[in-house]
């Protein structure tokens, strides 16, 4: 297990390697110049030029690359080119409600769409399996900002019971953090739940046409234990591996929802920091989360053993 | 057994979510209460604590809360002394002489005097256009005593105090020597001012929220407020600049009073704002802004002065401001080289316009300018709704004109960049851009960077033309209103035909805010936060 662990953290290195590269590149040779931006509308040439060459720029692309890893290997993600804070304090200070905001829509998403999907499993053909997969047709097909935008209508415009926007610190009370997690994680949570219910309940009903599954039932074994210990646990890999595949998914939504929920978080941090071309940070959080996709990933695999005890690595 | 172990869990539950919450009352203590705190939404976020070293309207408005200027604009649009006490003008020696006033202070508690009043004025002078026309003609800046200091002039020059006032972008916000000596080129990341409010760094989060607290310190004027000048009395304990893209966000968290005040609703939104009896619209800026087409003079067609009047007689303003702003009262046409509304907007030279659009008159000066359909490249900034909109309309407008025309889509950080390009449009140039100016500075001959028609050493379609300037240079040392009213229609004429630039409307953006929220002084350019009360 532990060679396995260490041969697979060795494989993400060429990963990050790559991931690198091609950050680097996109941002460099796409068109924008963080020196035009920073320099105002009453700038001239000379003047950008001269900013320009401040930050390095005038550099050859390849040195300016070479510069960055070398960075990137001590720990260093650089400065912001416009608040000229180091891009790991501002990740930092955003980290809080991203993390809070992924957990929390994790949660939610699994609980409810494990539960639905296993409902709809234990009825298929009926009405309830039906709503089920419509839900979940639904909610893929709704995007974030639809159902944020109509969840904010009803939920804090009309019924005024939960905030429009903000975030509130989880120092400040679990209370007031909940509060304003509720909205944005039932809005990211939609495709989620609609990706886990789909497979958790494809895959119950294969393991619920199962030999051993008919044994049971012909022993006597209760239907809620048939399900949630024998079948459940049995179905758990595919489940498992969609929810860990569904991070690349909410890393994504996180961006959007971000922005429509006014949240604080790193996703607001990388579409401020790419309209304003400001390289470090842009390729700082795509590094981040280029590593915590990866992590997630293993810690996926890792956790086959639990579920399956043929599984052995 | 279960039941007993429930409540135990729920009791060490409540517990825990009570010890999570004792810190948050102890801060909230801290905290200024709610009814003395304003917490506002603006176009954008504060790129950088500099407001000198950038023309965004946002580091304005920061520098407007923790800056104070040495004179400041009324509602009027007259200057008047703020950090200055007496001031007078000897055109003998052609000098003006400034005294400080008394109880000036930085917010690190030390005096304000002349050591810092004059590299503020160096350093801001070197990054506006304004400053830099004033500074061709300084002979010099000198501090006499710690509270008087003196600017020479090589020649009369009427616009000292203008340009000392005025509210467009960069302000003349004045810095501690410190920070006043920093190169005019870097940024300065220290924010220590002697304006009526202070930056709280501890709660402010860049990119998120910036926090500025009242200075107990502030001597304000005994003047009445108006504009930015008159005394800036503080009435709230804390303003909180919120940034939050989104618009349909910002609209939400107004209506539900999460937020107090929403500086541009999206015209959309106007008439769900206005049924709203909890929320009250208020135009701040009456002049509002200007939209304005680019043509290059550097590369064919718009080299050709036909070809640029050309222009001239394809955009119908009303058109294009249709298209973003439907049957909106706050949009209408300008004629006016000098936007609706100025002191200086005239009729002079707007047959073009009141004959309306006309493709007929445009393909015949296409045909006398010897345009053979080359294909012109237009830049649209597609994440501005109103410059996309216009952009797609005129790329219409001057095919149904004669033109042969090709959009690029981009944003607008690519825009910025590539219309500082003077190459032709097939090695990475460009033919024409869309942006917006504030009316109030459409209005100044001189105060607009657009307005100068230097050609290469000025603003971006680098406009040239002799007469134009010296028009520019006669105004600025015009003596009386009526006097410069004159030159302006003159600039006005000329401009028409050699038509440096062409407008495709005007608008104006009300705030919208909480109907508790009074006192928000109108200003173009600024929003005060002084003199606000939350009732």
């Amino acid at each position: 297990m532990i060679s396995y662990v260490v041969r697979r953290l060795l494989l993400t290195l060429p990963v990050m390697i790559l991931v690198a590269i091609i950050v680097f590149l996109l941002l460099h040779l796409s068109p924008g110049d963080p020196a035009a931006i920073m320099a105002g509308d009453n700038a001239t040439a000379e003047q950008i030029a001269a900013i320009r060459t401040k930050l390095g720029f005038d550099e050859p692309l390849w040195k300016q690359f070479a510069l960055w890893c070398l960075a990137l290997v001590q720990g260093d993600l650089g400065q912001s080119l416009f608040w000229g804070d180091p891009v790991t304090v501002l990740i930092g200070q955003r980290a809080e409600p991203t993390v809070s905001l992924a957990l929390t829509t994790i949660s939610f998403a699994v609980v409810v769409a494990v539960t639905l999907g296993v409902v709809a499993a234990a009825n298929p053909g009926t009405w309830i399996d039906r709503g089920v997969m419509g839900f979940a047709v639904l909610g893929f097909s709704l995007p974030v900002f639809v159902v944020g935008y109509m969840l904010i209508f009803l939920f804090a415009i009309d019924l005024k019971w939960l905030p429009v926007q903000g975030y509130t610190r989880l120092a400040e009370g679990v209370g007031p953090w909940l509060h304003n997690l509720v909205l944005p994680s039932l809005a990211l949570g939609m495709a989620y739940v609609a990706l886990i219910a789909r497979i958790t309940r494809t895959t119950m009903l294969e393991v619920l046409a199962e030999d051993y599954i008919r044994t049971g039932k012909a022993k006597g074994v209760a239907a809620r234990p048939l399900l949630l210990r024998h079948a459940l646990k049995n179905a758990a890999v595919p489940i498992v591996t969609v929810i860990g595949i569904g991070v690349a998914l909410l890393i994504g939504g996180v961006v959007i929802t971000e922005t429509v929920f006014n949240i604080p978080g790193i996703g607001r941090l990388v579409v401020d920091a790419i309209a304003r071309r400001d390289y470090p940070i842009v390729q700082g959080v795509i590094m981040i989360f280029a590593g915590i996709y990866v992590l997630v990933n293993l810690l996926v695999d890792l956790s086959y053993t639990l579920f399956d005890p043929r599984i052995r690595y | 057994m279960t039941k007993i172990a429930r409540r135990s869990i729920l009791k060490g539950a409540a517990a825990a979510a009570a010890v999570a919450g004792a810190p948050a009352l102890a801060r909230a203590q801290a905290r200024p209460p709610a009814a003395r705190t304003i917490r506002a939404v603006f176009h954008g976020d504060v790129p950088t604590y500099d407001p000198i070293w950038t023309t965004a309207n946002m580091a304005a408005y920061h520098g407007g809360m923790v800056y104070d200027t040495l004179f400041g604009v009324d509602a009027t649009g007259e200057a008047k002394p703020q950090m200055v006490n007496r001031y007078g003008y000897d055109a003998g020696t052609k000098t003006w002489t400034f005294e400080l006033r008394s109880g000036l202070k930085w917010h690190d508690g030390t005096d304000v005097t002349t050591a810092d009043i004059v590299p503020s004025i160096r350093r801001w002078a070197a990054r506006d256009g304004g400053g830099q026309h004033m500074m061709e003609r300084v002979k010099d800046i000198a501090a006499k005593d710690e509270k008087t200091f003196t600017i020479s002039l090589k020649e009369p020059y009427g616009l000292v105090l203008d340009v000392l006032s005025k509210t467009s972008t960069p302000v003349g916000f004045m810095m501690r020597k410190k920070e006043a000596e920093t190169d005019p080129m870097q940024k300065i990341e220290t924010v220590v001012g002697s304006g009526p409010f202070t930056l709280n760094l501890a709660e402010t989060r860049p990119g998120t929220q910036y926090v500025y607290d009242r200075n107990p310190n502030y001597v304000p004027r005994s003047e009445a407020p108006s504009g930015i000048a008159g005394g800036k009395v503080v009435k709230v304990d804390r303003v909180v600049f919120v940034n939050m893209p989104d618009g349909q966000t910002a609209v939400a968290a107004l209506q539900a009073g999460e937020i107090d005040f929403y500086e541009i609703p999206q015209p959309d939104f106007m008439a769900q704002l206005e049924s709203d009896r909890n929320i009250k619209i208020q135009v701040l800026n009456e002049l509002g802004q200007v939209g304005l087409i680019r043509p290059n003079f550097l590369h064919p067609p718009f080299n050709n002065v036909k070809a640029r009047q050309a222009l001239l007689h394809c955009v119908k303003q009303s058109d294009h401001m249709k298209a973003t702003f439907g049957s909106s009262k706050y949009a209408k046409d300008t004629p006016s080289y000098f936007a609706m509304g100025t002191t200086m907007s005239n009729d002079a030279n707007t047959d073009w316009y009141k004959g309306g659009q006309n493709f007929a008159k445009s393909k015949a000066l296409l045909a006398e300018a010897g345009y053979k359909g080359e294909e012109i490249l237009l830049m649209q900034a597609t994440n501005i709704p109103y410059m996309s909109n216009s952009a797609q309309l005129l790329a219409q407008e001057l095919r149904q004109g004669g033109f042969t025309v090709r959009i690029e889509a981009m944003d607008w950080s690519n825009v910025v960049q590539r219309r500082s390009n003077k190459a032709a449009p097939a090695q990475g140039g460009w033919n024409i851009f869309i942006t917006s100016a504030g009316g109030s500075a459409v209005g100044h001959p001189i105060l607009l960077a657009a307005h100068a028609a230097t050609g290469e050493r000025g603003w971006f379609g680098w406009p040239q033309d002799e007469k134009h300037e010296r028009l520019r240079a006669q105004w600025s040392v015009g003596d009386t209103l009526a006097e410069r009213q004159k030159i302006a229609r003159e600039i006005q004429d000329n401009a028409w035909n050699f038509v440096p630039q062409v407008y495709y409307g005007q608008w104006i953006q009300p705030a919208a805010m909480r109907a508790n929220i009074k006192g928000v002084l109108p200003i173009a350019e600024m929003i005060p936060w002084w003199n606000v009360e939350k009732g």
